[in-house]
Protein backbone atom coordinates (compact mmCIF):
# COMPACT_ATOMS: atom_id res chain seq x y z
CA UNK A 1 0.00 0.00 0.00
CA UNK A 2 1.41 3.51 -1.09
CA UNK A 3 1.80 5.97 2.23
CA UNK A 4 -0.19 8.83 2.11
CA UNK A 5 3.10 9.90 3.59
CA UNK A 6 6.86 8.73 3.20
CA UNK A 7 9.40 11.14 4.27
CA UNK A 8 12.88 9.95 3.96
CA UNK A 9 16.44 11.76 5.47
CA UNK A 10 14.50 14.92 5.56
CA UNK A 11 17.24 17.50 6.77
CA UNK A 12 16.04 21.42 6.56
CA UNK A 13 19.00 23.94 7.43
CA UNK A 14 18.66 27.89 7.46
CA UNK A 15 21.71 28.98 7.12
CA UNK A 16 24.19 27.19 9.47
CA UNK A 17 20.89 26.26 11.71
CA UNK A 18 19.78 22.89 11.66
CA UNK A 19 15.71 23.19 11.63
CA UNK A 20 15.04 18.88 11.00
CA UNK A 21 17.71 16.54 10.42
CA UNK A 22 17.43 13.79 8.85
CA UNK A 23 14.25 12.29 10.12
CA UNK A 24 12.69 9.37 8.36
CA UNK A 25 8.82 8.13 9.24
CA UNK A 26 5.73 7.21 7.45
CA UNK A 27 2.33 8.10 8.08
CA UNK A 28 -0.47 5.05 6.75
CA UNK A 29 -3.55 6.00 4.20
CA UNK A 30 -6.35 6.60 6.93
CA UNK A 31 -4.43 7.47 9.55
CA UNK A 32 -4.81 9.95 12.11
CA UNK A 33 -1.24 11.01 13.22
CA UNK A 34 0.11 13.34 15.94
CA UNK A 35 3.07 15.34 15.25
CA UNK A 36 4.45 16.71 18.46
CA UNK A 37 7.42 18.65 19.71
CA UNK A 38 8.19 21.22 21.57
CA UNK A 39 7.97 24.75 20.06
CA UNK A 40 10.86 25.20 17.73
CA UNK A 41 11.41 21.57 17.27
CA UNK A 42 10.70 21.54 13.64
CA UNK A 43 7.38 20.38 13.56
CA UNK A 44 6.00 23.59 11.34
CA UNK A 45 9.52 23.11 8.98
CA UNK A 46 8.57 19.50 8.47
CA UNK A 47 5.46 20.55 7.26
CA UNK A 48 6.28 23.63 5.15
CA UNK A 49 8.67 21.28 3.47
CA UNK A 50 5.51 18.67 3.05
CA UNK A 51 3.77 21.55 1.23
CA UNK A 52 6.37 23.14 -0.58
CA UNK A 53 6.33 26.64 1.62
CA UNK A 54 9.72 25.61 2.40
CA UNK A 55 12.94 24.26 -0.04
CA UNK A 56 14.17 20.78 1.55
CA UNK A 57 18.00 21.04 2.04
CA UNK A 58 18.00 17.23 1.56
CA UNK A 59 15.94 13.99 1.87
CA UNK A 60 12.75 13.49 -0.27
CA UNK A 61 8.95 13.54 1.17
CA UNK A 62 6.37 11.56 -0.85
CA UNK A 63 2.65 11.81 -0.64
CA UNK A 64 0.88 9.60 -1.51
CA UNK A 65 3.50 8.39 -3.89
CA UNK A 66 4.11 11.56 -5.66
CA UNK A 67 7.49 13.38 -5.12
CA UNK A 68 6.98 16.60 -3.38
CA UNK A 69 9.72 18.14 -5.77
CA UNK A 70 9.21 16.08 -8.67
CA UNK A 71 5.72 15.74 -9.02
CA UNK A 72 4.54 18.77 -6.95
CA UNK A 73 1.10 19.84 -8.70
CA UNK A 74 -0.15 16.07 -7.78
CA UNK A 75 1.21 15.92 -4.72
CA UNK A 76 -0.04 19.71 -3.67
CA UNK A 77 -3.47 18.06 -4.95
CA UNK A 78 -3.59 15.63 -2.22
CA UNK A 79 -2.87 17.89 1.09
CA UNK A 80 -5.18 20.26 2.48
CA UNK A 81 -3.41 22.43 5.24
CA UNK A 82 -4.75 24.82 7.99
CA UNK A 83 -1.71 26.52 9.15
CA UNK A 84 -0.54 27.99 12.90
CA UNK A 85 -0.65 31.30 11.78
CA UNK A 86 -3.33 32.92 9.51
CA UNK A 87 -2.09 33.38 6.16
CA UNK A 88 -4.79 34.92 4.14
CA UNK A 89 -5.67 38.47 2.71
CA UNK A 90 -7.26 40.24 5.64
CA UNK A 91 -8.92 42.44 3.41
CA UNK A 92 -10.33 39.26 1.28
CA UNK A 93 -14.26 38.33 2.32
CA UNK A 94 -14.68 34.85 3.18
CA UNK A 95 -16.08 33.64 0.23
CA UNK A 96 -13.58 35.04 -1.98
CA UNK A 97 -10.64 33.64 -0.21
CA UNK A 98 -12.23 30.13 -0.11
CA UNK A 99 -13.36 30.87 -3.99
CA UNK A 100 -9.92 31.16 -5.16
CA UNK A 101 -8.44 28.42 -3.08
CA UNK A 102 -10.85 26.23 -5.11
CA UNK A 103 -9.75 27.66 -8.22
CA UNK A 104 -6.19 27.41 -7.32
CA UNK A 105 -6.57 23.68 -6.92
CA UNK A 106 -8.25 24.04 -10.97
CA UNK A 107 -11.90 23.53 -9.16
CA UNK A 108 -14.73 24.71 -11.65
CA UNK A 109 -17.29 27.07 -11.00
CA UNK A 110 -19.88 25.13 -9.80
CA UNK A 111 -17.75 22.67 -7.94
CA UNK A 112 -16.44 25.41 -5.93
CA UNK A 113 -19.90 26.65 -5.13
CA UNK A 114 -20.97 23.73 -3.82
CA UNK A 115 -18.23 22.71 -1.91
CA UNK A 116 -18.32 26.37 -0.80
CA UNK A 117 -21.44 26.22 0.59
CA UNK A 118 -21.11 22.68 2.31
CA UNK A 119 -18.34 23.51 4.09
CA UNK A 120 -19.73 27.05 5.28
CA UNK A 121 -22.62 25.26 6.73
CA UNK A 122 -21.07 22.66 8.61
CA UNK A 123 -18.36 25.10 9.85
CA UNK A 124 -21.22 27.41 10.99
CA UNK A 125 -19.72 29.85 8.62
CA UNK A 126 -22.51 30.87 6.33
CA UNK A 127 -23.60 34.18 7.62
CA UNK A 128 -19.96 35.40 7.89
CA UNK A 129 -19.53 34.34 3.86
CA UNK A 130 -19.60 37.87 2.69
CA UNK A 131 -17.74 39.15 5.90
CA UNK A 132 -13.80 40.59 5.70
CA UNK A 133 -11.56 38.39 7.10
CA UNK A 134 -10.33 41.07 9.71
CA UNK A 135 -13.63 41.33 10.39
CA UNK A 136 -13.85 38.55 12.55
CA UNK A 137 -13.54 36.65 16.13
CA UNK A 138 -10.42 34.43 16.38
CA UNK A 139 -12.89 31.47 16.71
CA UNK A 140 -14.46 32.42 13.37
CA UNK A 141 -10.97 32.95 11.52
CA UNK A 142 -9.46 30.14 13.08
CA UNK A 143 -12.82 27.44 11.21
CA UNK A 144 -12.39 29.95 7.78
CA UNK A 145 -8.55 28.38 8.31
CA UNK A 146 -9.81 24.89 8.53
CA UNK A 147 -12.65 25.29 6.14
CA UNK A 148 -9.91 26.77 3.49
CA UNK A 149 -8.16 23.49 3.69
CA UNK A 150 -10.94 21.40 3.16
CA UNK A 151 -12.15 23.04 -0.14
CA UNK A 152 -10.66 20.74 -2.79
CA UNK A 153 -11.39 17.99 -0.85
CA UNK A 154 -7.92 16.65 -0.11
CA UNK A 155 -7.28 13.04 1.15
CA UNK A 156 -4.38 14.12 3.56
CA UNK A 157 -5.48 16.92 5.68
CA UNK A 158 -2.08 18.57 7.85
CA UNK A 159 -3.70 20.59 10.35
CA UNK A 160 -1.06 22.50 12.47
CA UNK A 161 -2.54 23.52 16.06
CA UNK A 162 -5.95 24.01 14.17
CA UNK A 163 -7.56 24.52 18.06
CA UNK A 164 -4.81 26.95 19.42
CA UNK A 165 -7.60 29.78 20.96
CA UNK A 166 -10.67 28.28 20.39
CA UNK A 167 -13.28 28.21 22.55
CA UNK A 168 -14.81 24.62 23.76
CA UNK A 169 -17.72 24.44 22.10
CA UNK A 170 -15.62 24.33 18.69
CA UNK A 171 -13.11 22.29 20.22
CA UNK A 172 -15.86 19.46 20.55
CA UNK A 173 -17.43 20.52 16.92
CA UNK A 174 -13.92 20.37 15.62
CA UNK A 175 -12.93 17.21 17.23
CA UNK A 176 -16.32 15.51 16.11
CA UNK A 177 -15.58 16.79 12.79
CA UNK A 178 -12.12 15.27 12.28
CA UNK A 179 -13.18 12.14 13.80
CA UNK A 180 -16.05 12.15 11.43
CA UNK A 181 -13.69 13.06 8.20
CA UNK A 182 -11.09 10.07 9.56
CA UNK A 183 -14.07 7.10 9.42
CA UNK A 184 -15.12 8.32 5.86
CA UNK A 185 -10.79 7.81 4.91
CA UNK A 186 -9.39 11.25 5.28
CA UNK A 187 -5.43 10.69 6.23
CA UNK A 188 -5.10 13.66 9.29
CA UNK A 189 -1.68 15.08 10.52
CA UNK A 190 -2.31 17.14 13.65
CA UNK A 191 0.39 18.80 15.58
CA UNK A 192 -0.86 20.27 19.09
CA UNK A 193 -0.28 21.43 22.25
CA UNK A 194 -3.14 20.17 23.77
CA UNK A 195 -2.02 16.38 24.31
CA UNK A 196 -5.45 15.32 25.33
CA UNK A 197 -6.54 16.43 22.24
CA UNK A 198 -4.20 14.08 20.80
CA UNK A 199 -4.45 11.03 22.87
CA UNK A 200 -8.76 11.32 21.95
CA UNK A 201 -8.05 11.47 18.50
CA UNK A 202 -4.75 9.99 17.50
CA UNK A 203 -3.76 6.46 16.13
CA UNK A 204 0.12 7.03 16.19
CA UNK A 205 1.85 9.76 17.63
CA UNK A 206 5.68 10.62 16.59
CA UNK A 207 7.78 13.11 18.63
CA UNK A 208 10.43 15.62 17.51
CA UNK A 209 12.54 17.29 19.77
CA UNK A 210 15.41 19.45 18.18
CA UNK A 211 14.92 18.69 14.80
CA UNK A 212 14.95 14.21 15.51
CA UNK A 213 12.68 11.99 16.18
CA UNK A 214 12.45 11.24 19.49
CA UNK A 215 9.98 8.27 19.39
CA UNK A 216 7.30 7.27 17.26
CA UNK A 217 4.88 4.53 18.46
CA UNK A 218 0.96 3.86 18.27
CA UNK A 219 -0.88 6.04 20.98
CA UNK A 220 -1.40 3.16 22.98
CA UNK A 221 2.40 2.58 23.48
CA UNK A 222 2.48 6.01 24.88
CA UNK A 223 -0.44 4.80 27.00
CA UNK A 224 1.05 1.60 28.94
CA UNK A 225 0.95 1.64 32.88
CA UNK A 226 -2.28 4.06 32.97
CA UNK A 227 0.32 7.11 31.99
CA UNK A 228 -0.89 9.33 30.07
CA UNK A 229 0.65 10.90 26.59
CA UNK A 230 1.39 13.99 29.02
CA UNK A 231 3.83 12.33 31.32
CA UNK A 232 5.37 10.13 28.62
CA UNK A 233 6.01 13.41 26.28
CA UNK A 234 7.55 15.15 29.05
CA UNK A 235 9.66 11.71 29.63
CA UNK A 236 10.97 11.53 26.41
CA UNK A 237 11.56 14.97 25.18
CA UNK A 238 13.23 15.04 28.99
CA UNK A 239 15.61 12.15 28.20
CA UNK A 240 16.44 13.47 24.94
CA UNK A 241 17.64 16.94 26.65
CA UNK A 242 19.56 14.65 29.12
CA UNK A 243 21.45 12.06 26.25
CA UNK A 244 22.34 15.68 24.55
CA UNK A 245 24.44 16.90 27.95
CA UNK B 1 -0.75 23.51 -17.51
CA UNK B 2 -3.44 24.65 -14.72
CA UNK B 3 -5.92 26.96 -16.62
CA UNK B 4 -8.48 27.25 -13.88
CA UNK B 5 -5.62 28.01 -11.40
CA UNK B 6 -4.43 30.78 -13.94
CA UNK B 7 -7.20 32.50 -14.57
CA UNK B 8 -7.97 32.38 -10.25
CA UNK B 9 -4.68 34.14 -10.38
CA UNK B 10 -5.73 36.54 -12.59
CA UNK B 11 -9.59 36.71 -11.42
CA UNK B 12 -8.24 37.75 -7.69
CA UNK B 13 -5.32 40.17 -8.98
CA UNK B 14 -8.26 42.15 -10.62
CA UNK B 15 -10.32 41.63 -7.61
CA UNK B 16 -7.24 43.12 -5.60
CA UNK B 17 -6.73 46.42 -7.94
CA UNK B 18 -10.85 46.93 -8.24
CA UNK B 19 -11.36 47.16 -4.18
CA UNK B 20 -9.29 50.13 -3.55
CA UNK B 21 -10.51 51.81 -7.29
CA UNK B 22 -10.17 55.20 -5.36
CA UNK B 23 -6.06 54.20 -5.34
CA UNK B 24 -5.48 52.50 -8.31
CA UNK B 25 -8.13 54.25 -10.70
CA UNK B 26 -9.70 57.57 -10.05
CA UNK B 27 -6.50 58.47 -8.82
CA UNK B 28 -4.47 58.37 -11.70
CA UNK B 29 -7.51 59.39 -13.73
CA UNK B 30 -7.87 62.65 -11.73
CA UNK B 31 -4.17 63.06 -12.07
CA UNK B 32 -3.65 62.48 -15.64
CA UNK B 33 -7.07 65.35 -15.62
CA UNK B 34 -5.32 67.69 -14.15
CA UNK B 35 -1.80 67.05 -16.12
CA UNK B 36 -3.99 67.50 -19.24
CA UNK B 37 -6.12 70.38 -18.07
CA UNK B 38 -3.13 72.42 -16.58
CA UNK B 39 -0.37 71.66 -18.74
CA UNK B 40 -1.91 70.92 -22.11
CA UNK B 41 -4.78 73.42 -21.97
CA UNK B 42 -4.03 76.31 -19.72
CA UNK B 43 0.18 76.24 -20.16
CA UNK B 44 -0.52 74.50 -23.51
CA UNK B 45 -2.35 77.65 -25.37
CA UNK B 46 0.36 79.55 -24.26
CA UNK B 47 3.01 77.74 -25.78
CA UNK B 48 4.01 77.59 -29.40
CA UNK B 49 3.35 74.10 -31.06
CA UNK B 50 6.10 71.47 -31.00
CA UNK B 51 6.55 69.53 -34.37
CA UNK B 52 3.48 71.56 -35.65
CA UNK B 53 1.20 69.76 -33.00
CA UNK B 54 -0.57 71.71 -30.36
CA UNK B 55 1.12 71.37 -27.31
CA UNK B 56 -1.83 69.24 -25.83
CA UNK B 57 -1.08 66.44 -28.60
CA UNK B 58 2.24 66.51 -27.85
CA UNK B 59 2.20 65.92 -23.98
CA UNK B 60 -0.70 63.37 -23.46
CA UNK B 61 1.09 60.52 -24.72
CA UNK B 62 3.79 60.93 -22.23
CA UNK B 63 1.36 61.42 -19.66
CA UNK B 64 -0.87 58.23 -20.92
CA UNK B 65 3.05 56.59 -21.12
CA UNK B 66 3.56 57.79 -17.78
CA UNK B 67 0.73 55.87 -16.41
CA UNK B 68 0.81 52.66 -17.98
CA UNK B 69 4.58 52.27 -15.96
CA UNK B 70 2.96 53.23 -12.81
CA UNK B 71 -0.23 51.45 -13.30
CA UNK B 72 1.64 48.01 -13.92
CA UNK B 73 4.65 48.45 -11.35
CA UNK B 74 2.58 49.50 -8.73
CA UNK B 75 0.03 46.48 -9.43
CA UNK B 76 2.78 43.75 -9.66
CA UNK B 77 4.96 44.99 -6.78
CA UNK B 78 2.64 46.34 -4.40
CA UNK B 79 0.16 42.69 -4.92
CA UNK B 80 3.79 40.52 -4.19
CA UNK B 81 4.72 42.22 -1.22
CA UNK B 82 1.60 42.53 0.51
CA UNK B 83 1.33 38.79 -0.36
CA UNK B 84 4.50 38.00 1.12
CA UNK B 85 4.34 40.86 3.84
CA UNK B 86 1.13 38.93 4.91
CA UNK B 87 2.28 35.76 3.90
CA UNK B 88 -0.63 34.78 2.19
CA UNK B 89 2.23 34.01 -0.41
CA UNK B 90 1.38 30.94 0.80
CA UNK B 91 -1.69 29.89 0.14
CA UNK B 92 -0.56 30.09 -3.64
CA UNK B 93 2.92 28.28 -2.66
CA UNK B 94 0.57 25.63 -1.28
CA UNK B 95 -1.13 25.07 -4.44
CA UNK B 96 -0.66 23.30 -7.62
CA UNK B 97 0.63 26.46 -9.43
CA UNK B 98 4.16 26.52 -11.17
CA UNK B 99 6.06 29.28 -10.42
CA UNK B 100 5.90 30.62 -14.15
CA UNK B 101 2.20 30.10 -13.87
CA UNK B 102 2.19 32.50 -10.99
CA UNK B 103 4.62 34.81 -13.07
CA UNK B 104 1.91 34.94 -15.56
CA UNK B 105 -0.54 35.31 -13.62
CA UNK B 106 0.70 38.72 -11.93
CA UNK B 107 1.87 39.68 -15.31
CA UNK B 108 -1.18 39.76 -17.01
CA UNK B 109 -2.53 41.68 -13.43
CA UNK B 110 0.19 44.66 -14.10
CA UNK B 111 -1.59 44.97 -17.49
CA UNK B 112 -4.77 44.59 -16.73
CA UNK B 113 -4.32 47.76 -14.88
CA UNK B 114 -2.69 49.88 -16.38
CA UNK B 115 -4.65 48.83 -19.44
CA UNK B 116 -7.80 50.07 -17.18
CA UNK B 117 -5.71 53.06 -16.44
CA UNK B 118 -4.56 53.81 -19.90
CA UNK B 119 -8.17 53.36 -21.09
CA UNK B 120 -9.54 55.95 -18.82
CA UNK B 121 -7.09 58.43 -19.65
CA UNK B 122 -8.07 58.22 -23.09
CA UNK B 123 -11.39 58.96 -23.04
CA UNK B 124 -10.26 61.75 -20.80
CA UNK B 125 -8.39 62.93 -23.67
CA UNK B 126 -11.12 62.21 -25.94
CA UNK B 127 -12.68 64.92 -23.85
CA UNK B 128 -10.01 67.56 -24.77
CA UNK B 129 -10.09 66.45 -28.36
CA UNK B 130 -6.80 65.80 -27.82
CA UNK B 131 -6.86 61.76 -28.79
CA UNK B 132 -5.52 60.49 -31.73
CA UNK B 133 -3.57 57.41 -33.17
CA UNK B 134 -1.25 57.43 -36.34
CA UNK B 135 0.01 54.23 -35.85
CA UNK B 136 -2.16 51.85 -34.58
CA UNK B 137 -0.55 48.67 -34.42
CA UNK B 138 3.07 50.32 -33.15
CA UNK B 139 0.86 52.03 -30.36
CA UNK B 140 -0.42 48.80 -28.93
CA UNK B 141 3.02 47.23 -29.07
CA UNK B 142 4.27 49.93 -26.53
CA UNK B 143 1.51 50.38 -24.55
CA UNK B 144 1.38 46.15 -23.80
CA UNK B 145 5.37 45.54 -23.61
CA UNK B 146 5.76 48.53 -21.55
CA UNK B 147 3.21 47.41 -19.53
CA UNK B 148 4.55 43.89 -19.26
CA UNK B 149 8.31 45.18 -18.61
CA UNK B 150 6.80 47.18 -15.89
CA UNK B 151 4.97 44.53 -14.30
CA UNK B 152 8.04 42.26 -14.29
CA UNK B 153 10.55 45.11 -12.59
CA UNK B 154 7.39 45.92 -10.33
CA UNK B 155 7.52 41.59 -9.26
CA UNK B 156 11.18 42.14 -8.93
CA UNK B 157 10.53 45.27 -6.35
CA UNK B 158 7.95 43.23 -4.78
CA UNK B 159 10.43 40.46 -4.31
CA UNK B 160 13.12 42.24 -2.99
CA UNK B 161 11.58 44.72 -0.47
CA UNK B 162 11.83 44.13 2.89
CA UNK B 163 9.23 47.33 3.69
CA UNK B 164 6.85 49.33 2.16
CA UNK B 165 9.28 52.21 2.05
CA UNK B 166 11.91 50.39 -0.10
CA UNK B 167 8.03 49.57 -2.27
CA UNK B 168 8.62 53.09 -3.08
CA UNK B 169 12.46 53.50 -3.74
CA UNK B 170 12.47 52.94 -8.18
CA UNK B 171 9.38 55.17 -8.27
CA UNK B 172 11.29 57.98 -6.44
CA UNK B 173 14.44 57.75 -7.79
CA UNK B 174 13.87 56.30 -11.11
CA UNK B 175 10.43 56.19 -13.10
CA UNK B 176 9.60 59.35 -11.95
CA UNK B 177 13.46 61.18 -12.56
CA UNK B 178 13.47 59.41 -15.75
CA UNK B 179 10.37 60.19 -17.15
CA UNK B 180 10.45 63.67 -16.70
CA UNK B 181 13.98 63.38 -18.10
CA UNK B 182 12.77 61.20 -20.74
CA UNK B 183 10.64 63.70 -22.94
CA UNK B 184 7.09 63.45 -20.88
CA UNK B 185 6.63 67.45 -21.19
CA UNK B 186 9.11 68.54 -23.63
CA UNK B 187 11.03 67.77 -26.82
CA UNK B 188 14.18 66.55 -26.06
CA UNK B 189 15.98 69.74 -28.10
CA UNK B 190 14.76 72.05 -25.57
CA UNK B 191 16.80 70.21 -23.14
CA UNK B 192 20.49 71.42 -22.06
CA UNK B 193 23.05 70.05 -23.80
CA UNK B 194 24.63 68.31 -21.93
CA UNK B 195 20.96 66.44 -21.07
CA UNK B 196 20.17 66.17 -24.74
CA UNK B 197 23.50 63.92 -25.23
CA UNK B 198 22.51 61.76 -22.06
CA UNK B 199 18.67 61.35 -23.53
CA UNK B 200 19.56 58.54 -25.61
CA UNK B 201 20.38 56.18 -22.41
CA UNK B 202 17.67 57.20 -20.63
CA UNK B 203 15.51 54.28 -21.62
CA UNK B 204 11.74 56.38 -20.77
CA UNK B 205 12.87 58.33 -23.83
CA UNK B 206 12.33 55.25 -26.02
CA UNK B 207 9.45 54.55 -24.18
CA UNK B 208 7.37 58.10 -24.33
CA UNK B 209 8.89 58.74 -27.70
CA UNK B 210 7.40 55.17 -29.37
CA UNK B 211 4.01 56.18 -28.48
CA UNK B 212 4.30 59.97 -28.83
CA UNK B 213 5.19 58.84 -32.53
CA UNK B 214 2.22 55.68 -32.75
CA UNK B 215 -0.47 58.57 -31.82
CA UNK B 216 0.66 61.97 -33.38
CA UNK B 217 3.38 60.68 -35.63
CA UNK B 218 6.67 62.53 -34.47
CA UNK B 219 9.42 60.93 -33.15
CA UNK B 220 12.41 62.47 -31.93
CA UNK B 221 14.46 58.81 -31.39
CA UNK B 222 15.48 56.00 -33.59
CA UNK B 223 12.37 53.61 -33.37
CA UNK B 224 14.22 50.73 -33.89
CA UNK B 225 16.56 51.09 -30.98
CA UNK B 226 13.69 51.63 -28.59
CA UNK B 227 11.93 48.39 -30.05
CA UNK B 228 15.36 46.59 -29.31
CA UNK B 229 15.31 48.52 -25.55
CA UNK B 230 11.89 46.75 -24.62
CA UNK B 231 12.41 43.58 -26.13
CA UNK B 232 16.04 43.20 -24.79
CA UNK B 233 14.58 43.93 -21.18
CA UNK B 234 12.23 42.06 -21.49
CA UNK B 235 14.18 39.08 -22.14
CA UNK B 236 16.81 40.22 -19.52
CA UNK B 237 14.16 40.48 -16.72
CA UNK B 238 11.75 37.91 -17.44
CA UNK B 239 14.85 35.68 -17.49
CA UNK B 240 15.90 36.63 -14.25
CA UNK B 241 12.18 36.15 -12.23
CA UNK B 242 11.88 33.08 -13.67
CA UNK B 243 15.17 32.32 -12.23
CA UNK B 244 14.05 33.45 -8.60
CA UNK B 245 10.68 32.16 -8.94
CA UNK B 246 12.17 28.80 -9.44
CA UNK B 247 15.21 29.07 -6.80
CA UNK B 248 11.83 30.54 -4.41
CA UNK B 249 14.11 33.74 -4.17
CA UNK B 250 12.39 35.39 -1.12
CA UNK B 251 9.46 33.24 -1.18
CA UNK B 252 10.46 29.67 0.22
CA UNK B 253 11.74 29.78 3.48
Amino acid sequence: MIPALEIKNLRKTYNSTIAVNDISFTVKPGEFFGFLGPNGAGKTTTIHCITGIARITSGSIRVFGHDVVEDYREARKQVGLAPQEFNVDIFGRVWDILDYVGGFYGMRKHERKERIEHLLEQFDLTEHARKEFRMLSGGLKRRVMLTRAMVHNPPFLILDEPTAGVDVELRHMLWNYLRELNKEGKTILLTSHYLEEVELLCNRVAIIHKGSIAAIDDTSAFLKDGKRLEHMYLEITKKAINTET
Amino acid sequence: MNIIGLWTFVRRELGRFSRVAVQTLITPWISALLYIFVFGRIVGSRIDSIGGVEYIDFVLPGILMMNIIMGAFMQTAFSLYFQRFARHIEEVLVAPLAYWEMIIGHIIGGVLRAVVVGAGIYVIAVLFSAASFTHVGLFIFYALSVAILFSLIGLLIGLWAQSFEQLNILNTFIIMPLSFLGGMFNSISMLPPLLKKLVVFNPFFYFIDGIRYAMIGIREANTNVGVLVIIGSLFVLGGLLWHLFRIGYRLRV
